[in-house]
């Protein structure tokens, strides 16, 4: 039996999510913003049907936005994180194998009956999602990863197809392909795209029937993988099994340049409790941190940027011992007259949760490490059930000026009992 | 609480499939004669396909409505547990979407 690759991805998702757990918003436009309410990342049906472009600045069209009574909202990553969750553990049943590609996103493999269309597979697919997560998806389904993407994009560009096609039952494969633009090739870069043009190689089809050896001595391997795949010869496996975390990093810009280094600690303090979180979440403790901060790069002469490391005698998840480590690094990264727009931390040398540790120079029993451990979860704990920063760590600083805009969140749906939403028994 | 209570799975008891369950707390008192009331959470089965009798979760308009799915008059309609609330059809062109089973309710006491 042969092997067909299927890939899944949510329609609009960010703002597909927003509309699932607040029916106040569905059939009206919504755009949902990046990082301090910069950019639009995702558009709603009815926002995109207004003309408003991907990756417009919020400020640029903010005014068009209210005229046309547009719903406007911060990234919630909680309840796409979440959604994200839900989507993949559905996905896993339906194919033999997934990997998870994005947050919205997912490869499956699973046999084909011979001569066997999987339309209707799709679709019934298609149907459940919909059905249990209120989350629009379509299904591309073909015999390799790049045509699946292929076979996806397809199903989103053309109505009739209801969100889902199948290559294998396509009526004509080379016109499709013709459809796809060089640069709408998954793999296929700005440069490669351009080089393509340049020798008039358009669309994927062009792409699939150029001569091998040209691709080869331009791109090596890499592109050569890529022909096979547009050819039907899978060359690209799946990826199931997520490796082990080696660093986790958190990192945002700020609403306002930091000036002052009270306030790169409170910036330094909180990105690292939110770091520590992860950690512990990940059953992992860090052997080392590392800090960063930069100022514009959109001020070359004043250029700053630099980064210090510190490594921890007794490798651990605790946010005390962390913070006590990483906040004299702030001090080292630290300039007069540098206005910071952006900082970081990074956790390395990452390590399970459940080595022993020992140290001679740092003395801790196993019973002061179990409080501390129980400290830990119980904080978590509460921030989980209250909302993140419910529970608080002083050195993070009460209000600070220069923390992330979210202007227009919505609620923690579905990941904080405080903040679920309502239903009317009225 | 992790693991169970009493070698019970709590959880396992409430939820039957977590991707596609929703809680939802409830505001209201239309349905207390079915042992829901106001300020309750309550569990959500998107899974399931609502049928006539059962309670059942609603979109209404631009807001989420609990209430008994009935059949009314050769269709449907959404009948409180309480005397002071109306019956509300579910007319088949209506703004109205039927999204999942009530499977239970939480309270404290």
């Amino acid at each position: 039996m042969a092997l067909a690759t299927v890939l899944i991805d949510g329609n609009n998702f960010y703002a597909s999510c927003e509309a699932v757990v607040d029916p106040a918003v569905i059939g009206r436009p919504l755009v949902v913003l990046s990082n301090n309410d910069g950019c639009i990342v995702s558009r709603s049906a009815e926002a995109r049907a207004l003309g408003i472009a991907m990756g417009t600045p919020y400020f640029k069209v903010r005014a068009q936005l209210e005229r046309h009574g547009v719903v406007v909202r911060s990234s919630n990553y909680a309840l796409y994180a979440d959604m994200s969750q839900r989507l993949m553990s559905t996905l896993e049943r339906w194919v033999e194998d997934l990997e998870i590609y994005s947050i919205d996103e997912a490869f499956g493999l699973l046999h084909r009956p011979a001569g066997g269309d999987l339309s209707d597979w799709g679709r019934a697919l298609r149907r459940q999602v919909l059905c249990h997560l209120g989350l629009p998806v379509a299904v591309g389904i073909a015999g390799t990863k790049v045509l699946a993407k292929i076979a996806n994009r397809a199903a989103k560009a053309d109505p009739a197809c209801g969100g889902v096609l199948d290559l294998a039952a396509a009526a004509d494969v080379e016109a499709l392909l013709e459809t796809i633009a060089i640069e709408d090739v998954w793999g296929i870069g700005r440069r490669l795209a351009r080089w393509c043009r340049l020798r008039g190689v358009a669309h994927a089809r062009a792409l699939r029937d150029m001569p091998a050896g040209e691709l080869r001595r331009k791109c090596g391997v890499v592109g050569l993988r890529l022909q096979q795949e547009l050819q039907g010869h899978a060359c690209l496996p799946l990826i199931s099994v997520a490796p082990a975390k080696q660093e986790t990093c958190v990192s945002r810009s700020f609403s306002e340049p930091v000036a002052t280094l009270a306030q790169l600690r409170e910036a330094i303090a909180t990105y690292l409790v939110r770091a520590a979180e992860k950690l512990r979440q990940q059953r992992q403790r860090a052997g080392a941190i590392t800090v960063f901060a930069r100022t514009s790069p959109f001020a070359p002469a004043s250029f700053y940027s630099a980064s210090a490391t510190v490594t921890l005698p007794l490798a651990s998840n605790d946010t005390a011992v962390l913070l006590a480590a990483a906040l004299p690094l702030a001090e080292r990264l630290f300039r007069p007259h540098r206005l910071l727009v952006k900082a970081g931390v990074l956790l390395q040398q990452l390590q399970p949760d459940d080595l022993l540790q020992h140290h001679l120079l740092v003395p801790t029993t196993p019973e002061q490490q179990l409080r501390r451990e129980r400290l830990m979860a119980v904080i978590d704990g509460l921030n989980r059930r209250y909302g993140r920063g419910a529970v608080q760590w002083a050195a993070c600083g009460l209000q600070p000026a220069w923390a992330m805009r979210r202007s227009r969140l919505s609620r923690a749906a579905t990941t904080c009992l405080a903040q679920i939403p309502r239903v009317l028994a009225r | 609480m992790r693991g169970g209570v009493l070698g019970l799975d709590l959880a396992a008891l409430l939820v039957r499939d977590p991707g596609r369950t929703v809680l939802l707390r409830v505001g209201g008192v239309s349905m207390q004669g079915a042992g829901i009331g106001h300020g309750d959470l309550l569990v959500v089965d998107c899974g399931l396909e609502p049928r006539p009798g059962q309670v059942v979760v609603a979109r209404l308009g631009d807001s989420f409505t609990v209430k008994r799915l009935v059949r009314w008059r050769g269709g449907l309609a959404l009948a409180a547990a309480h005397p002071d609330y109306p019956l509300l059809p579910l007319p088949a062109d209506g703004d109205h979407q039927l999204l999942g089973v009530a499977r239970c309710v939480i309270r404290r006491c």
